[in-house]
Order: C-alpha cells, then sequence, then structure tokens
C-alpha cells in the first residue's frame, strides 16, 4: 500500500512540475523574454506527456481501489480528454497571445487540484506508511 | 461681424420647419421656446424675428443678469408656464454665456409670432448686428470654471470661428458652439412656439410635412445644460435627432425616409483635428476611434463603442506631402532611454537645449553632442524649421546597423503555381505567366530582386534558373512524405543575372503543362518545399491555388457544403482552419519573413478559410476569384497581380505603438503576428494594408492632461535601406462623457467594429455577431440619451451625436456585409471567408465603401461633355426606390462594377454601351465592355476608368445585370442594397425604430 502512495506522490510531483513549466513559459512570454514560436514549442513539448501522467495516475487510484482519489482526480482526466477532442490541447502559436489568459488560468485551476491531490496523497502515505507500523 | 452660426443656412422665412404630433404636445422643455434664446441673427433680415417673438414666450427664460450688460437682461421677469423651470440662478441658460449662441433658435417669421406686435420685443432696442455679443460673457462663465480637458501643449484650441471674436476664453472644447438648438413645436400653439430647425446638411433642405409625423433630421443642437451639482461642467455639446412618433393609428412608420442620414460623402476623415493638433501626423495615418481618451474606467465602462485605433503605417500621400526622410548620421536615432520613444514633435527641450524630456514618459534625456541646438527665449530650438522630426507628426528615420539582425534582405518574390487541370482549362498560367513577364521590369529593389517558380500539381516541379542556362531546368520531386530540393540553389535566383531564362520560362510555362490532366493538387508539400528555398532570404511567396489541397500533409476536405452545421454551435468551425497545419505554417513563415499572397481561382470550394490563415498570419492578403475564366476575369487578375508586385513593400518589418502613461494597447487586429505582447511582426507591408487595435485604461485615474501614441514601423524598404517610419498623435484626456460623443470617428469606429465582428465570426455564431453588433449601437446610443433625457423631452426620437450620425446605417451595412450576412444560402463560404479577410485589412475609406457601395445613376450623364462628368456624378442612395426603370446605374464596391439595366432603358443606348442588343437575350454573366466607337461607350469606360483610378489598390470586375433578372439580380445587386429589407433584415427604417424602441427601453 505505501508503495502505491509513494508512485501516487512522485506521479503528482512530476505533474506539477511539467504544469508549472508550462505556467513559467507563459509567463516569460508574457514579459517579453521569449519569443512566442519558443514558448509554444516548449510547451506543446510536454502536454502529452503531462496528459499521459495524469491518466496513469487516475489508473493507479483506480486499481488500488482508492475510489475517493479516483473520482478527485478523474475530472482532470476528462478535462484533458475534451481538450485533446476538440484539438485544443496544444498551444497555437498564432494566437498565444490572446490566449494568453485563458491558458494561464487553465493551468492554474490544474495546478490548484493538483496541490490539493498531493496533499491528500502525502497524507494517506504517511497514514499507510503508520498503520503498517502498528500491525 | 461673424455670424457666429457659421454653419447654418438661414432659416427660410415662413415655413414651419417641424411639427409635433398632438400626443406629444407636453410642456416643452425650457429652452424649447424660441423666443428668449433668440438665435443670434445672421442678417438684418432675419432680426426682426426676434421682434416677433411674444413675450409670454420668453416669459421664464431669464437671460444674463441687467448687469452683465446684455440685451438679454432686458427680457421681461420670469413669469408664465416656465418660471418654475428656470429660476434665474440657476437656469440652463443664465448660466452660459450667450454669446456662444447655444440657445439659437429663430422663431419663424410666420405662424405663432406673427400676432405678437414688435414693439413687445426685448429685443428690439439693440440693434440686431450687436444682439449675440453685447452680452458680455460672465467673468465667472461656466468656461472659466470648466476644467479645460483639451489642452494640447503647443497649440491652442482657440477657435478662429468662434462666435465671442476673443472676448470669451476660447471654449474648452472643439465642440462647434454655433449651434442651434432645435425642437420642434405644434405650430398651432402659441404657447409653445416652434423653434427653427438648424439647415445645415444636404438632407436637411426637404422640408418635413407641415402635418403628422415630422422628421427632421441633422439639427445640431447645442444648448448648455443647468449646471449640476453646483459645479459648472462642460455643458455644450451637440446632438441631432430624428423624430420618429408616428401618428395614433397610423400605419406610417412616421420616419421621412429620405431625411435619414447618409453618408454619401463616404469616409469623413477628421482632418479638423489637424488645426487643434497641426503636430499630429494626418488622420490618413492613425485615427482613433474618438479622438479624446477618458479619464476614468467608469468613463470607458461608459463608452460602449469601441475604444482603440486604426493605424495605416504607409498610406499613400497626395503629391507635395511626402514623408521627409531624415539621417541622423552619427548621432544614432535619438529616443527616450526608458520608453525608447523617438523624437517628435512634442518632445520638449530644456535645460538650455542640453536636454529633452521625452512626451510619453517625462523623462529627461541628454541631447547628443552632434544634435545640440540653442533655445530661444520660448523655449524652442532655432533649428525647428530645418528638423522635420521637430515640426512633424510623420517622419522616416534612416536606421543605422544597431537595427539590422542582418543585412537587408533584397525583395524576393517566389510564385507557388498550381498547375492541375482546373488551372490548365481556365487559361489561368496564360494569364499569370504574361503578368510576371510583363512586370519583370517593374518590380521593385532593382537590381537586387530575386525570383523563384515552383509548380506543382500531384507532384513537385522545381525550375532551375542558373544563369548560365539557356532553358530552365524542370525537376520533378514525386516524394510528398519527406520534401526535399532536388539542388541546393538556383531555384530562387537574381533577376538580373537569370533574366533570359526567367523569361523563357515564362513563355513557356502555359505550354509545357497545356495538357496536364492532373486533378491532384499537393499544396501542403509545395508550401514546404517553398519555405525551404526562401527560408533563408524571406520575401513574398505567391500561391496560384485552384483547386482544394487533396495530396500529401495539408490536404483538406469538402466541408462548405455542411449546410446542418449552419445555425448550430458548430457553424464557426467552418470559418476557421481545419488543419493546424497551416497556422504551423504561417507561424513559420513569419519567423522567416516570408510574407504569403493566396490567389483562390476555384469554381469549387476551396476552403479559403484554411488557405487564408496563411496570409493572415504573415501579413499577406487574399484574393479570390470564384469560377475563374481567363477571358471575364483575365483583366482583374492581371491588373491585381501587377498591383501586388509593383507597389513599393516594406520587407521583413514590425510595428510597436507605444503610448503614454496609463493607457495601452490590448488586442489588434488585421493580418500580422504578434511577436510580444504589442510588436507586430510584418514580413512585407504595403499601402493597402491597416491595422486595428484596441486601447484599455490601466490606472483607473489618469492624471496626465494629454497622451501621446507614437507608431513606429521598423522595416527594409526595397532599396535595401532600413528606415523606420514613426508618426506621432497626441490626444486630449476628458472627463466628461459627451466630450467623448462630440470627438467620435465613425469611420474608424465603424472599421474596428467591422474587423471584431469578423473575428468573432471566427468563434460564434452569424447571428450572434450580428446582435453583438447591434447590442453595442443600442448602449452607446441608449448612454447618450441619457446625457440628455433629463434635460430634454425626446420622448418621440432618436437622438445621437452628429460624429455619429452615420453610425446606424454602417452597422446595419455591416451586418449585410458580404462576410456577415444572413446565413448558409446566402454566400458561399468561401466568399464570405475571403471578404472577411478582405475586411481585416481594409483602410477605413475602402471599407466604408465596401460595406455601404456607391451608386450613381449614369445614363444621365453619358450625354454631357467628358470634362463634366465626374462632377456630376451623385452618389445615391443604396435602395431600390432609386432605381429607376428607365436608368443605367453603376454600383462600385470597390471590388466590383455592377452595371444595371433598367427595364424601360432605351435600347440604343444599351446597343452602344454594350456593343449588343438585350432583345436577342445575351448571356450577361459573360459579357466583356469594351469601348466601341460612340460618345456613350467611351465616356462611360471613363467613368469606369477615373472610378478605378480613385482605388488602385483592387481592380474593379465589371458584371452586367438587367433589371428583373432573377437570380443574377438578386445576388449582385439586390443583396447589396443595404437599406432595403431582404430575407431575414431589416430594411433602413426598420432598423431605426428598432434602435430607437431599443434605446427607451
Amino acid at each position: 500500500m505505501v508503495f502505491v502512495w509513494l508512485t501516487a506522490f512522485f506521479l503528482v510531483v512530476a505533474l506539477i512540475v511539467l504544469v508549472i513549466y508550462q505556467l513559467m513559459c507563459l509567463a516569460d512570454l508574457e514579459f517579453d523574454y521569449i519569443n512566442p514560436f519558443d514558448s509554444s514549442s516548449r510547451i506543446n513539448k510536454v502536454v502529452m506527456p503531462e496528459f499521459v501522467l495524469q491518466a496513469l495516475l487516475s489508473v493507479l487510484f483506480l486499481l488500488s481501489g482508492h475510489w475517493a482519489m479516483f473520482l478527485l482526480s478523474f475530472p482532470l482526466v476528462y478535462y484533458n480528454y475534451t481538450l485533446y477532442q476538440r484539438r485544443q490541447h496544444l498551444v497555437d502559436v498564432t494566437e498565444i497571445f490572446n490566449q494568453l489568459g485563458r491558458e494561464k488560468k487553465r493551468r492554474l485551476f490544474k495546478i490548484v487540484s493538483l496541490i490539493v491531490l498531493l496533499f491528500l496523497s502525502l497524507f494517506w502515505m504517511i497514514w499507510s506508511v503508520l498503520s503498517e507500523e502498528d500491525e | 461681424m461673424q455670424p457666429p452660426l457659421g454653419n447654418e443656412r438661414p432659416p427660410p422665412p415662413g415655413r414651419p420647419v417641424s411639427a409635433f404630433v398632438p400626443g406629444a404636445a407636453v410642456p416643452p422643455p425650457p429652452f424649447a421656446a424660441g423666443g428668449p434664446f433668440a438665435r443670434p441673427p445672421q442678417s438684418g433680415a432675419t432680426a426682426p424675428a426676434f421682434g416677433a417673438a411674444p413675450p409670454a414666450a420668453m416669459g421664464g427664460f431669464r437671460g444674463p443678469p441687467p448687469s452683465q450688460g446684455g440685451p438679454f437682461g432686458a427680457g421681461p421677469p420670469p413669469q408664465g408656464p416656465f418660471t418654475t423651470s428656470a429660476p434665474p440662478s440657476q437656469g440652463p441658460f443664465a448660466s452660459a454665456p450667450p454669446s456662444q449662441g447655444l440657445f439659437a433658435s429663430a422663431p419663424p417669421s410666420q405662424g405663432p409670432f406673427a400676432t405678437a406686435p414688435p414693439s413687445q420685443s426685448p429685443f428690439t432696442s439693440p440693434p440686431p448686428s450687436q444682439v449675440p455679443f453685447a452680452a458680455g460673457p460672465p467673468p465667472t462663465g461656466p468656461f472659466a470654471a470648466t476644467p479645460a480637458p483639451f489642452r494640447p501643449p503647443p497649440s491652442s484650441l482657440a477657435q478662429p470661428q468662434s462666435p465671442t471674436g476673443g472676448a470669451l476664453p476660447p471654449p474648452p472644447t472643439y465642440a462647434r458652439p454655433t449651434q442651434g438648438y432645435y425642437t420642434g413645436a405644434p405650430p398651432a400653439n402659441p404657447q409653445f412656439p416652434m423653434s427653427r430647425p438648424a439647415f445645415q446638411q444636404p438632407v436637411q433642405t426637404m422640408p418635413p410635412p407641415p402635418m403628422g409625423p415630422a422628421a427632421t433630421f441633422g439639427n445640431q443642437a447645442a444648448y448648455a445644460g443647468p449646471p449640476v451639482g453646483g459645479t459648472l461642467q462642460s455643458l455644450v455639446e451637440d446632438f441631432q435627432s430624428l423624430a420618429l412618433s408616428s401618428a395614433p393609428g397610423s400605419l406610417d412608420p412616421g420616419v421621412d425616409v429620405k431625411g435619414l442620414p447618409r453618408p454619401l460623402d463616404g469616409d469623413e476623415e477628421p482632418v479638423k483635428l489637424m488645426e487643434a493638433y497641426p503636430l499630429n501626423c494626418h488622420p490618413r495615418y492613425f485615427r482613433l476611434t474618438t479622438h479624446v481618451i477618458p479619464a476614468s474606467q467608469s468613463l470607458v465602462s461608459r463608452w460602449h463603442l469601441p475604444l482603440g485605433a486604426v493605424v495605416h503605417p504607409l498610406a499613400e500621400s497626395p503629391d507635395g506631402e511626402e514623408v521627409p526622410v531624415i539621417n541622423f548620421g552619427s548621432a544614432g536615432v535619438i529616443r527616450c532611454r526608458r520608453c525608447r520613444t523617438y523624437i517628435n514633435p512634442y518632445a520638449t527641450f530644456a535645460d538650455s537645449g542640453r536636454k529633452w524630456r521625452c512626451n510619453l514618459c517625462t523623462l529627461l534625456n541628454d541631447v547628443p553632442g552632434e544634435y545640440f541646438c540653442a533655445l530661444d527665449a520660448s523655449g524652442r530650438r532655432y533649428d525647428i524649421d530645418q528638423r522635420p522630426e521637430l515640426s512633424k507628426g510623420t517622419v522616416e528615420f534612416v536606421a543605422p546597423t544597431e537595427y539590422m539582425v542582418r543585412p537587408p534582405m533584397p525583395p524576393s518574390y517566389f510564385f507557388l503555381i498550381d498547375v492541375s487541370v482546373s488551372a490548365v482549362r481556365s487559361g489561368l498560367l496564360q494569364v499569370v505567366a504574361k503578368t510576371i513577364k510583363s512586370c519583370l521590369d517593374e518590380l521593385p529593389g532593382f537590381p537586387r530582386t530575386q525570383i523563384g517558380f515552383l509548380t506543382f500539381d500531384s507532384t513537385l516541379h522545381f525550375h532551375n534558373f542558373k544563369s548560365s542556362l539557356s532553358q530552365p531546368q524542370m525537376m520533378v520531386v514525386a516524394d510528398l512524405d519527406d520534401v526535399f530540393l532536388p539542388l541546393p540553389d538556383d531555384l530562387l535566383v537574381n533577376l538580373v543575372d537569370s533574366r533570359h531564362v526567367v523569361e523563357s520560362f515564362l513563355d513557356s510555362l502555359p505550354n509545357m503543362f497545356h495538357d496536364n490532366v492532373n486533378v491532384e493538387s499537393a499544396l501542403g508539400p509545395a508550401l514546404k518545399a517553398a519555405f525551404m528555398v526562401m527560408s533563408q532570404i524571406g520575401g513574398k511567396l505567391l500561391v496560384f491555388q485552384s483547386t482544394l489541397p487533396s495530396l500529401g500533409i495539408g490536404r483538406l476536405r469538402l466541408r462548405g457544403d455542411d449546410v446542418r452545421a449552419y445555425g448550430t454551435d458548430k457553424e464557426h468551425t467552418l470559418r476557421v482552419p481545419e488543419d493546424p497545419f497551416y497556422k504551423q505554417m504561417a507561424a513559420e513563415f513569419t519567423k522567416n519573413q516570408i510574407a504569403v499572397d493566396i490567389f483562390s481561382f476555384s469554381e469549387k470550394y476551396s476552403d479559403i478559410a484554411s488557405l487564408g490563415s496563411l496570409a493572415k498570419y504573415t501579413g499577406g492578403q487574399v484574393y479570390h476569384y470564384p469560377s475563374f475564366q481567363a477571358p471575364t476575369h483575365g483583366d482583374k487578375l492581371k491588373l491585381e497581380l501587377n498591383r501586388d508586385l509593383t507597389r513599393e513593400t516594406a520587407w521583413e518589418s514590425v510595428m510597436r505603438i507605444r503610448c503614454g502613461k496609463g493607457v495601452r494597447f490590448t488586442t489588434y487586429h488585421g493580418h500580422f503576428m504578434l511577436r510580444s505582447t504589442d510588436l507586430l511582426a510584418l514580413p512585407a507591408v504595403d499601402s493597402d494594408k491597416a491595422f486595428a487595435m484596441q486601447l484599455s485604461l490601466e490606472e483607473t485615474l489618469m492624471t496626465t492632461q494629454t497622451v501621446y501614441f507614437q507608431v513606429a514601423l521598423l522595416y527594409t524598404s526595397s532599396s535595401g535601406e532600413r528606415r523606420i517610419r514613426v508618426h506621432t498623435a497626441a490626444a486630449p484626456v476628458v472627463t466628461d462623457l459627451s466630450e467623448m460623443y462630440c470627438q467620435a470617428d465613425t469611420g474608424a469606429i465603424v472599421s474596428l467594429l467591422g474587423r471584431i465582428a469578423v473575428e468573432n465570426s471566427l468563434s460564434d455564431k452569424l447571428d450572434s455577431v450580428r446582435q453583438q453588433l447591434q447590442l453595442k449601437l443600442v448602449r452607446s446610443l441608449k448612454e447618450y440619451r441619457n446625457l440628455y433625457v433629463v434635460q430634454h423631452r425626446i420622448g418621440g426620437r432618436l437622438i445621437f451625436p452628429e460624429s455619429l450620425r452615420f453610425l446606424p446605417l454602417y452597422i446595419l451595412a455591416i451586418c449585410k456585409s458580404l462576410a456577415l450576412r444572413g446565413g448558409y444560402a446566402d454566400v458561399s463560404l468561401d466568399e464570405r471567408c475571403a471578404a472577411g479577410f478582405s475586411m481585416m485589412i481594409l483602410p477605413v475609406n475602402r471599407l466604408l465603401n465596401f460595406i455601404y457601395p456607391s451608386l450613381y445613376r449614369v445614363d444621365e450623364v453619358l450625354t454631357m461633355e467628358p470634362n463634366k462628368i465626374d462632377a456630376s456624378l451623385k452618389r445615391l442612395p443604396l435602395t431600390f426606390q432609386c432605381l429607376d426603370t428607365g436608368g443605367l446605374y453603376l454600383l462600385d464596391d470597390g471590388f466590383t462594377f455592377l452595371v444595371w439595366l433598367g427595364r424601360m432603358l432605351p435600347p440604343e443606348l444599351v446597343n452602344n454601351i454594350l456593343g449588343l442588343s438585350l432583345a436577342n437575350f445575351p448571356d450577361l454573366s459573360k459579357i466583356q465592355l469594351r469601348e466601341s466607337d460612340n460618345e456613350l461607350s467611351r465616356n462611360f469606360m471613363k467613368i469606369l476608368r477615373t472610378l478605378r483610378e480613385k482605388d488602385p489598390s483592387y481592380h474593379q470586375l465589371c458584371r452586367v445585370v438587367r433589371q428583373g433578372e432573377q437570380p443574377r439580380e438578386g445576388y449582385l445587386l439586390l443583396s447589396n442594397l443595404v437599406e432595403d429589407q431582404m430575407a431575414g433584415t431589416s430594411s433602413y427604417v426598420d432598423w431605426i425604430l428598432q434602435i430607437h424602441r431599443q434605446t427607451q427601453s
């Protein structure tokens, strides 16, 4: 059980890093430190890995039978899926400045929900470690 | 004495000008009575009108107190019905300087006043010619207390036409203070004497009906309202009104159709601003939607129209006004250290000329030693007359090497020509090859010009133009998945060196492919190949596409005939690029300084929405020739391609607009790509492209009095020089909404609104885009109405500022424009998208002519002397009622000429002009107008030529349609008559009534 929580914890950390990286690229773009071509190619490179990790995390929760955590993480997967369906998952270099606000907001929401997941999995990890020691 | 109402005509005597419907005859507001606010006489002839005013009617209107010595002081003491509404101390008119002529309104010499004995008039004693000026302004008049929001630094706004003749401080606005206020009153009611509308515009020349609903419009009314809250605000405003009340029980909507405002003079450039701000750049380069900047966020939120600007950086200047070119030499281009503003006429010099203060960020900069010049007593440099950058709003600097990331590129043209079967059959290849060949001498940038060709169908054909060859070599690449260049160079060659090879290629091009039966088109791989060829240099890529791209990457589906999508949430997806390939390609092109112009010729759907995005993000242009046939469309293609190739083009350019503290440009609309938040990357830009942008306030309250704007376009000229074109403009900050309306620029507003609407149509349904437009109009007129509704009884009328009198019609015209009209069946998807792309780049005047085309009656002027013809061509309102069955009409929207032949047109006239007889029922869609040997035909072609010369950016294709020839008449002409009711759209009258109802609710 500890192993599951440990994996989940690292997955969430990796997701947070990826999303923060995207946010940094957007912020750099806004302050004119990089040009839109580089910014969007950097972001687009990590979008698919992020989606895959997110899906893995949900599957992990599902298979390990943590229904509550699965329900918490599933909406993000579903949201990613709809973005992918609508082909909006990649940032559009030609319109990136018009979409800057929206893209940033999207990722901020993601990061907030990921941080919630992070704390929960941390909590469950410690809980399971303690309960295993008790046994 | 200058008549203060200089822009009015004296009212024609004895004609009742307007009438209220009976239901509307409630006591008018104080100023409605004509008497006391006597219109300053323009001549002795009108002066006696004052004498006719019955004292009872003027009772309540107290002029300035007698202590001011004015003749108004001699008015009878307050009495009568208006006493309470206008207490002497706070009366609306007591507070305004009478010499402003604000209360101008003259009673008619007949009617209710005719019976009043002249001896009772208080105005009889002073000589009429002194009436308006005898009353000196009260020292603490409203204008003294008004914070003068318009304070351009170098120039005063003092108006030469100010009626005060210098006795007053200049009015704080450049609102014309000299308009008469007009309101109507029933002639039969002596209690409410009718005042006289100030006839001014051509449309006012028709007298309204004496009875019943009156539509009198165009009355510039200036009046001063009562001081609000004890503070004397700037109260001068002019507005116009349109009476819309119908008689009870009548079906007549109560609108005089002929009296509605119509922009028959085309665009009105706000050139008056140049008098107020002589140091500004000309409005042809830079126009704000309202030439003032609101001082607070709350004011912005009450201004419901877009706040922004239209920039046309390379607009063609008329002869004699060429842009001066300045080379600073060793001093370098003089710019502010902090905000990088270029030196401009509004910069001030300090410290005896050793420092200059940046007008945008107020930083004190050092003046380089080479640029130093002493100041005279008033702080001006002695050399100001020799330095255009200190006296002109538009200048061009020669940029030194710091402004180059690489040596200036040579102008280069690469042609990507689809040679599939449809291009061959339509005769496209001949026209293109011939035109390019004829332009070779005129291509800009001799002797550095580069040129190259790539043809494609299901394979790519590269052409080697090595100068040592005598004939071009063709290399075919069939691998579309992994495109490679068959040879490293000699695909894009110097024109001078390889001229003979290029010419022999162009001669043989039509024959090379004349038996080609390939129907496929591999545009995507061809674009990639062109990118590889051009990526080192950049330049212009001209794509001639005659079918839907069907092979390789970037192939497109037939999706334009998807009827079901219309009216649903998916409708807009048809108008955006389907394949992300095109946007990615466009981004790559921009990065490498390549501009793409799309020429599309397909008779079937060719997905302009996807192809056009290549042009959209590279500063290019979309030309659409649906069902191209060389005999009919050949001339149009020839001349437009010729224009595209030979016009002066600015290469590898970037544009930035700086503005003073507190404001910021947020969104940009046009064909460009944003390189950073405020930097527009334009691989190529020319005189046919304008850009629009929206402003927002960064601070809730503006602290400065003037905001400066500076448009800077850094580019490489065709001659290989790096240049910076700088336009500087200043606009005052105001605290009053009415000032914003007063200075509004309809052309710029319409241009910006049109672009926003087209962009919205890419993410929304057409229907809701039109509703948004209407909502904006309604909200702004409602806000404007609220400014006046308290003081005026304006129940039955639609009021609008004089500056926006054409806005309702233009917005109606945008809604009915090719890009936004109707639904699925009204316009083909390709045409709609092409029109949308055009609307995104058109300069203001051409956009206005595109959405509200010019209609002329031609048959009457054809028989005149040739030199009188131009003067006698009059634009007509765009309504079917203007079309006489016995007439020949010409509709010009800047892209097409439409010749409409009335049913009763004399056959010999048709014979002479068309060279054939209508009696044989010829197919008019294939007809080409040629000059034949008779006077009428010569004159007719001369008219066409003159109109074409006015706007060389497009060549108008001439189409002929006969009255009643359906369905061509329907979609060619009737759908362009924007004032008429069409399926599902309202007519101009209905539109006005609709707007009016909504502004009231």
